[in-house]
């Protein structure tokens, strides 16, 4: 047996096989049984316990590119929100932000919900850290109008916000920086808000110092946050289909690393 | 004016982090006290890289990475920036081509005027063009597609990371590999050092980013900043190792400090 | 003075905002370095905003001399440069309010555009993990063969049929990314923290002058 060429698999195989592996399940999917962990049951009773009539901040910091993976975390979160009677405001602090929560907004519109009463979509702060910052001391200073061009102060769901702390829950639902991170250090610390977050699954490990130190109340981690939180909230979604795909992607990757591996251990042996 | 609660320690913790840093700075420059700083390989192998480059006819790429220099990638930025000064002059050196590609749009101006600053050091104005430090996009992986084109196109022969780097870094260093560049990495950033130390030849890990304008430079101000933040390292390992085993047996007192 | 000036902004405005951070007003009233540090961020993102515009020149520039060279793949500039001509003016007259017409069309470039686009490549990453994992992950000596044991363990414990194989390995992947991998993300980030800062301190007081170009 050629050893040697089993080290060294055309890269080409290897992705037809993970297209595949993913795509069949999208198709059929397995339904594989999923668990929840302990991180989506803390989550879901923080966000449980908030009472109707208050209203919660969303940051949505991430772009199309992991919106795969937090997306459906936020969707998750704002029908919960929705079926409660919980106001959700929107900001953002990456440019494709705002699309993001036109894209929440829209499907509750068609249902009846109104804006401004219901919702609001503040849009896109430049800046980074520093807007953060400004935008978590002084929420109506720093935007006066909404992604819509409505003067902010005219919002019904506006009334009554000072600053960030005026928010039962921020949850900053993130793939990268500004985001977590950020929020931590600028506003929470200083503020001590009430901030969530969901975050892109990559980024769960360097989250997780925050989240044992209490400064993060709870997190969603990735897709796999998405899907656990639609069944705990009791409506299976569109991410638990997700996680069959997820499920066969992670088996074909570690059957190549086995083959990889069992390949460089025989053609040692036969030198 | 007065101190804000819970920011005593914070003052005090800026303040003798300060004066440790500036007597190291002073004594190195005074020749009292040279730090060394052991090998770094992934610095090594940088002018091997560009030889290679020289050797090949092909371009050099350089991206100071995906960070901007007002949050808290700044260091990282600006250590990549420094590292960028020295490939610049090694390129001009050696008469190859480097391709310097920018996503944050802050670090363009800067990386522009190193470049040009380099070349004029090395006596090589006229390297200098348009398309040396190219801007991409800020969308970040606009940018990724962007430098993967480039580095498609133009078949580089070595390809230096150095910065803060997000989920692009995978896609840079597989594209590199697929090109068959020698291949430098350096971050700071925890999630993505294990992309990179799977794909490149070489890869700077964590604080060795921050030591690489050092490094490169020998100069003694910064050797001797180097030097002090080991003395602050070691200084906070036993605050944590004593908090740990005070608090464990239910004497908080540091822990009761530092939240002064 | 050229590089005086710079160097002296930097020092008068990180003082600013770092004494704003401990510091503030005795009588609880307004604190004049708070409104400073206030005001002088806000600038930040102003000069961002500039940045923006003086990148996109450098942009328009390369590309527009690929173009009128009719330089090799001259045909993807020009794509480039209407991309972002017709995005910019479609995105500005939406939010704008030039009508409903501007608001839809620019949500469904976006939608149709845009999101498959960034989505696509973030795809990408999954192949190349898969590439990159079977090429990188070879039992060579001690320390790899750890890591690659764990990232087995963990990617087994973040899926669904992890726990339909084994329904322990939800728990040991959970130990591994709380317990270890904390430690570990804890050490590094305090001694990021130190470099940071040391940095920071070299770059506030002027010792540090590389980014600012030339050989210092």
């Amino acid at each position: 047996m050629d050893w040697k060429k089993l080290q060294n698999i055309d890269r080409r195989i290897i992705y037809i096989l993970l297209i595949l592996a993913t795509a069949v399940p999208m198709i059929r999917p397995l339904a594989i049984p999923l668990s929840t962990g302990p991180s989506v049951h803390k989550f879901y009773q923080i966000m449980d316990a908030i009472p109707a009539g208050e209203k919660v901040l969303f940051s949505l910091d991430y772009a199309p590119s992991g919106a795969p993976d937090v997306h459906p975390q936020a969707l998750a979160v704002m029908k919960h929100m929705m079926n409660k009677g919980v106001g959700v405001v929107f900001i953002s602090f990456w440019e494709a932000g705002p699309m993001f929560g036109e894209q929440l907004i829209r499907a509750y519109e068609e249902q009846g919900y109104e804006y401004g009463v219901h919702f609001a979509n503040l849009g896109y702060v430049p800046g980074g850290e520093s807007a953060i910052k400004r935008f978590g001391e002084d929420v109506a200073g720093q935007v006066s109008r909404d992604f819509r061009n409505n003067p902010v102060s005219s919002l019904p769901i506006m009334q009554g916000i000072k600053d960030t702390r005026d928010f039962a829950a921020v949850i900053c639902f993130s793939a990268g920086n500004p985001g977590v991170q950020e929020w931590v250090r600028q506003v929470q610390g200083p503020l001590g808000i009430n901030l969530l977050a969901g975050a892109v699954t990559v980024s769960v490990p360097q989250y997780m110092p925050y989240v044992d130190a209490g400064q993060v109340k709870a997190m969603l981690a990735g897709l796999r946050g998405a899907a656990e939180y639609e069944t705990v909230s009791g409506n299976p979604g569109p991410s638990v289909a997700k996680m069959d795909a997820q499920s066969l992607g992670h088996l074909i990757i570690i059957a190549f690393i086995i083959v990889g591996n069992i390949a460089f251990f025989m053609d040692k042996k036969k030198q | 004016m007065t101190i804000m609660a819970g920011r005593v320690t914070f003052l005090f913790t800026v303040l003798i982090m300060g004066a440790i840093v500036l007597i190291g700075v002073n004594m190195s420059q005074a020749g009292k006290w040279t730090p060394k700083i052991r090998r770094l390989a992934g610095l090594d192998a940088v002018e091997e890289a560009v030889g290679r480059a020289t050797e090949m006819g092909a371009p050099v790429h350089f991206s100071p990475g995906i960070g901007n220099i007002s949050d808290d990638s700044a260091p990282q930025t600006f250590a990549g920036l420094e590292v960028l000064a020295y490939v610049t002059e090694l390129t001009a050196k050696y008469n190859t081509e480097i391709i310097v590609t920018i996503r944050q749009p802050n670090v363009f101006p800067l990386a522009q005027e190193i470049v040009r600053q380099s070349y004029l050091a090395a006596g090589r104005p006229d390297m200098f063009q348009e398309d040396t430090v190219q801007f991409l996009s800020s969308e970040q992986f606009a940018y990724a597609a962007g430098v993967m084109g480039i580095m498609n196109r133009r078949r580089i022969a070595a390809n230096l990371m150095m910065g803060a780097f997000w989920a692009e870094s995978l896609l840079f260093a597989e594209a590199g590999a697929q090109v068959g560049a020698i291949q430098v990495a350096g971050t700071a950033a925890m999630a993505q050092l294990p992309f990179f130390v799977a794909a490149c030849d070489y890869t700077l890990i964590g604080e060795e980013l921050y030591a690489a304008g050092a490094y490169l430079s020998q100069d003694k101000v910064k050797l001797g900043s180097i030097g002090s933040q080991d003395i602050v390292k070691g200084i906070t390992m036993v605050i944590i190792l004593v908090g740990s085993l005070l608090a464990t047996a239910d004497i908080t007192i540091i822990k009761d400090l530092l939240s002064k | 003075m050229r590089r005086e000036i710079p160097l002296v902004i930097t020092f008068v405005v990180g003082m600013i905002v770092l004494l704003a951070r401990i510091f503030t007003a005795a009588d609880g009233g307004e604190f004049i370095l708070a409104k400073w540090a206030g005001e002088l961020t806000d600038w930040v993102i102003i000069v961002s905003a500039f940045a923006v515009g003086l990148a996109s020149v450098n942009l328009f520039r390369i590309h527009g001399d690929i173009v009128a060279r009719k330089r090799p793949g001259w045909i993807n500039s020009l794509t480039l440069l209407a991309a972002i001509v017709v995005f910019a003016v479609i995105g500005i007259a939406a939010r704008f309010g030039a009508g409903p017409f501007f608001s839809e069309l620019n949500q469904n470039l976006y939608d149709s555009i845009i999101s498959p686009l960034g989505a696509a490549m973030f795809a990408i990453l999954a192949f190349y993990i898969a590439s990159a994992a079977y090429r990188a992950f070879r039992m060579r000596n001690l320390e790899a063969s750890v890591m690659l044991f764990a990232a087995i363990l963990v990617m087994l414990g973040r899926a669904p049929v992890g726990e339909l194989i084994w329904n322990q390995f939800p728990s040991i992947a959970n130990w591994l990314v709380d317990i270890p991998n904390t430690v570990g993300q804890r050490a590094i980030m305090i001694g990021a923290a130190i470099g940071g800062f040391a940095t920071s301190l070299r770059i506030l007081l002027g010792i540090e002058r590389g980014h600012l170009g030339g050989v210092e």
